[in-house]
């Protein structure tokens, strides 16, 4: 009640707080859908319950602020409607769309009280935040950039951002130390928060620790895993999006999740979307190395065999010509020694049977010359061709010069010192051969040569033959 | 970053080893020193595939070493 002093009606706080709420509690009947972002959310652990801070900006600046209260148990309620369409918790700094009612509290003051908030215009709002991330990268040309990195062929020093305590990363190095192959990788670990408000902070915070150690390292994982799907719009943050695609080195995420990619994924080097397929992967690196190595040592086997095996066909078929060239050449020679040697034995034979008594020096000298010269022109051919087989193959030659030399004794045969050994002479008068008798009178001293002996006679008759003249 | 570590350019050139082998480019006096040569370098590649050389305790230490210059830059 309004007390009346002096001439004033004055009114209690209480008075005039129960008048304000009674006059909204008439004027806002119902609730209403309130667009608005949600500044704080302002929850207390210990009572459950929430107490939001409303605003509208345009821009920076701020047209609206206002309290809300949120209970507990709707707050569990929308929270859980949250998770299951968003993948992430009503929290700080999300644009939302709630149903609330105006009312008013002497002891509080206004407020917006939250009954319910639609999770599909957040997440459309989320969406809209991402794409936005997605077009700033684009424009800042980074959204390639990190794959645009090559990965060595081993990378073998990896650094690691996980959480030392998660699933993930426990199945991340299982893989990579037992891999079972015996392949060795370095990795080291910075330890990050992988999700809810604060990941993006924590991983940001561990990749610039590693660009001051970077020459240590191949290549960055974020490997999160373990937990379910709840938190992960940090990954969209598009300061850690950033970080990761202007990385120096290549970024690979093993994030482990069933939702959209988010924008951190998106522009790492690789997405393994597992902590152990991305384990799988660096292993990969490592057998197809190996494999393609091993692939190069059966070829530089297989091929340099093959090298050698052409070689001695070729090497053998080239000895195969030169043998069966060199003995055509050797029959052919040989025969036309035999011809030689058998028309020579048939003359002189014949001749020696038709000038048995006078065998005129004319005739064995011409022989003899005859000889001489058949001989040198065997020996020089036979000395040709042996240069020519010295040349080619020595062992052929071992062979060959066997004949060769068979060839030459048979020669020999018809030196003239071996004719005269078959019974020939050669008669000089006055030191010249003779090879006429019809000079020689009465009492002419000569001389005939025999094979070992030099015979001095005087003539006593000189006689013509008689099919000689 | 580092120069191009050694197993790669041994890869390398062992890919062309095998190239010119494979090629039949190579005569058989220069083969087998070229067989040698890419024995030598499969060892190289292998031996990468089983051992590291990187120590924590000395990434640790440079972590250390650029955090307290930055500090002292921030005083």
């Amino acid at each position: 009640m309004p007390q009346h002093i002096f001439d004033k009606t004055v009114f209690s706080l209480s008075e005039v707080g129960r008048s304000i709420q009674k006059t909204l509690r008439n004027r806002y009947t119902s609730s209403y859908w309130i667009r608005a972002e949600l500044n704080k959310l302002n929850y207390y652990g210990q009572s459950g319950h929430c107490f939001p801070e409303l605003v509208e900006k345009e821009g920076d600046t701020v047209r609206a602020q206002m309290r809300a209260v949120l209970w507990k148990e709707d707050y569990a309620a929308i929270n859980a409607k949250f998770i299951e369409v968003l993948k992430e918790p009503v929290k700080d700094g999300v644009k939302i769309l709630l149903l609330g009612r105006i009312s008013f509290d002497p002891i509080h003051g206004l407020s917006i009280r939250i009954m319910d908030i639609d999770p599909s215009f957040t997440l459309g709002d989320l969406e809209k935040e991402k794409q936005a991330c997605i077009d700033t990268l684009v424009r800042e040309g980074l959204f390639e950039k990190n794959k645009e990195l090559s990965v060595p062929l081993l990378p073998r020093r990896i650094a690691v951002i996980s959480a030392e305590t998660s699933k993930g990363y426990a199945d991340f190095t299982r893989i990579i130390d037992q891999n079972g192959s015996g392949y060795r990788l370095f990795h080291m670990l910075f330890p990050a928060l992988l999700q809810g408000d604060q990941a993006a902070g924590s991983i940001l915070n561990q990749l610039s620790r590693i660009r001051k150690v970077i020459h240590h390292f191949d290549l960055v994982a974020i490997i999160r895993g373990g937990g379910d799907d709840i938190g992960l719009a940090c990954y969209n943050n598009i300061h850690l999006s950033r970080a990761v695609a202007d990385f120096p080195l290549p970024a690979f995420t093993g994030i482990g999740h069933a939702t959209n990619e988010t924008v951190t994924e998106m522009v790492a080097h690789t997405n393994a979307i597992t902590p152990t397929k991305l384990a799988e992967t660096l292993i990969a690196y490592f057998r197809d190395y190996d494999n393609k190595v091993r692939d190069m040592a059966e070829n530089i086997n297989h091929a340099s065999r093959q090298q050698l095996t052409q070689n001695r066909h070729l090497f053998i078929s080239s000895v195969n010509q030169l043998r069966s060239g060199v003995n055509e050449q050797l029959a052919r020679e040989r025969s036309g020694l035999r011809e030689s040697a058998l028309r020579l034995k048939q003359e002189s034979g014949y001749l020696v049977r038709h000038h048995k008594d006078h065998l005129i020096p004319h005739h064995i000298l011409s022989l003899q010359t005859g000889t001489t010269y058949l001989l040198e022109v065997h020996h020089r051919q036979m000395t040709e061709k042996l240069s020519e087989l010295s040349s080619g193959t020595k062992s052929l030659l071992r062979d060959n010069g066997r004949e060769l030399k068979g060839l030459e004794s048979s020669i020999e045969q018809l030196h003239p010192d071996n004719v005269l050994k078959r019974g020939y002479s050669i008669t000089r008068h006055k030191g010249k051969a003779l090879k006429s008798g019809q000079k020689i009178r009465e009492g002419d001293l000569l001389e005939t040569t025999l094979f070992d002996s030099v015979i001095q006679s005087k003539t006593t008759k000189t006689q013509k033959k008689k099919n000689h003249d | 970053m580092t120069d191009k570590p050694a197993y790669s350019e041994a890869f390398q050139e062992l890919q062309e080893i095998v190239a010119d082998i494979e090629d039949g480019q190579i005569d058989v006096d220069a083969l087998s020193e070229k067989v040698k040569r890419a024995a030598e370098l499969i060892r190289i590649c292998k031996e990468k595939l089983q051992s590291t050389s990187e120590d924590v305790q000395q990434i640790l230490r440079e972590l250390e070493e650029s955090g307290s210059g930055n500090e002292k830059q921030d005083g």
